[in-house]
């Protein structure tokens, strides 16, 4: 029998001051990662700080710039279940809808699963597709990241000891449309690759793909190349060849790192069709 | 370290204590001898742990039991208490939808939260619900089969 202090904190403040106190304190959101880890004996940690029941970091509301906010205690089941996650914000809600199985959607949470930084993750792509800002807070001060700047390495990201992420705010959206594609093995799995596509539509394309290196791949030259439009063949292989230079694949058991080299300029190509057929319908 | 937590196990309140990252999985089959839930892979993949809380299915062995005290619990030990449930375990039975039995809990749970959400539920809503609990014997044509028998056909 393991010996471990859980402690349940019944807000923010009080989780973040446990956190500060208990140096060798990890906080537990939804539990699906954290819980597993500790199963394959890989961690046995002496304090855990359970973030279950902190309303504050619950739910999702709109925000007085006219974006989203997201609480990182919100499970993916509602985040998949958005509605106002739609138009340019839609690969958020798709990449939710995507994560490994209902009931898994019914615990995991979106802070918890961004901070532990798996390169196969699905919301990591899409919120850097959408220009999501990660909220951070430590107990003495918060502090706002880019998705782009958050997301640093292999289960790696910009978080410090003591720190949490509180909310996922998504930008004010125009109208637009978004897809998220991903390939798999079997359903539920991580992704081999997955490609997350947000377009505005004033024509303003961001790509990011998962699967593809050690964070989120992304590329100004491709975002550009993107915005000359959906339509243009020539433009979207030239985004996946500018994407593929700075993608770091890596060879494991759910493809080499060339096979993935080889899909990205095609998935990249059928979520642009796709996009742009969803913006034909909606023009 | 031991915690004293009150658990609310298919409607009865018990009381035990756990250490800090014992899961329900645990606290269910090894302290209130309720063994229906089964420890299959303990990293959440295979379903054959699910259980209810507060109605929705969820992976006991990724379950702290101490965070669950809030929320009331139902384990396969208590589908028989109404109907669906019933229904359920008995077109299980009839279709031949058991094989080995060990993942035949947590697809009944899974299949028993689809069905009281959506009575209608059809092929691709099946799969979908049920795409997160193995079946190592292969035997899901016939699993999908009971549900979809114990379903209302859509308009009726």
């Amino acid at each position: 029998m393991s010996d471990t202090v859980l402690h349940r904190p019944a807000t923010l403040h009080a989780a973040l001051e446990l956190l500060a106190d208990n140096p060798d304190a990890h906080a537990i959101a939804g539990g699906v990662s954290l819980v597993a880890i500790i199963n394959a004996q890989l961690l046995a940690p002496t304090a855990l700080v359970s973030l279950r029941g902190i309303g504050e970091l619950e739910g999702i509301r709109a925000t007085p710039d006219g974006g989203i906010a997201i609480g990182a205690m919100t499970r993916h089941r509602a985040v998949a279940a958005e509605a106002r996650l739609r138009g340019p914000l839609g690969c958020v809600s798709e990449a939710a809808r995507s994560i490994a199985s209902p009931p898994v959607r019914n615990m995991g949470t979106i802070g918890g699963s961004i901070s532990l930084g798996d390169p196969g993750a699905d919301l990591p792509p899409a919120l850097v597709a959408v220009d999501a800002t990660i909220e951070i807070a430590n107990a003495r001060r918060t502090r706002r990241l880019s998705a782009r700047e958050f997301f640093v390495d292999w289960y790696t990201t910009a978080l410090e000891p003591g720190e949490l992420v509180t909310a996922v705010r998504l930008p004010a959206s125009e109208s637009g449309t978004a897809c998220y594609e991903k390939l798999v093995r079997v359903a539920g799995d991580i992704c081999i690759a997955s490609v997350a596509l947000s377009v505005s539509s004033s024509g303003t394309a961001r790509a990011a793909l998962g699967g593809c290196g050690p964070a989120p791949v992304f590329s100004d030259e491709a975002d550009a190349l993107l915005s000359r439009g959906l339509g243009d063949a020539a433009s979207v292989q030239a985004a996946g060849a500018a994407l593929g230079r700075v993608a770091k694949p890596m060879d494991d058991v759910r493809g080499s790192a060339d096979y993935r080299r080889m899909l990205i300029p095609r998935m990249l190509a059928r979520a642009a069709a796709r996009a742009f057929a969803q913006l034909e319908r909606a023009a | 370290m031991s915690i004293a937590c009150r658990l609310n196990v298919n409607g009865a309140i018990q009381s035990v204590e756990v250490d800090g990252a014992e899961t329900l999985l645990t606290t269910l089959r090894e302290r209130l001898a309720l063994l229906g839930a089964k420890r299959g892979c303990d990293q959440g993949v295979c379903g054959a742990c699910t259980v209810l809380m507060d109605g929705m299915p969820v992976r006991a062995c990724l379950s702290l039991a101490a965070n669950c005290a809030d929320s009331p619990l139902t384990t396969i030990e208590a589908l028989n208490r109404d109907a669906l449930g019933r229904d359920l375990q008995h077109a299980f039975v009839e279709l031949g939808a058991v094989q080995c039995g060990f993942c035949t809990s947590g697809m009944l749970l899974t299949a028993y939260a689809l069905l009281r959400d959506n009575p209608s539920a059809e092929l691709d809503d099946v799969r979908e619900a049920l795409s997160g609990n193995l079946c190592r014997c292969s035997g899901y044509r016939k699993i999908i089969d009971a549900v979809l028998h114990v379903a209302r056909p859509r308009g009726s």
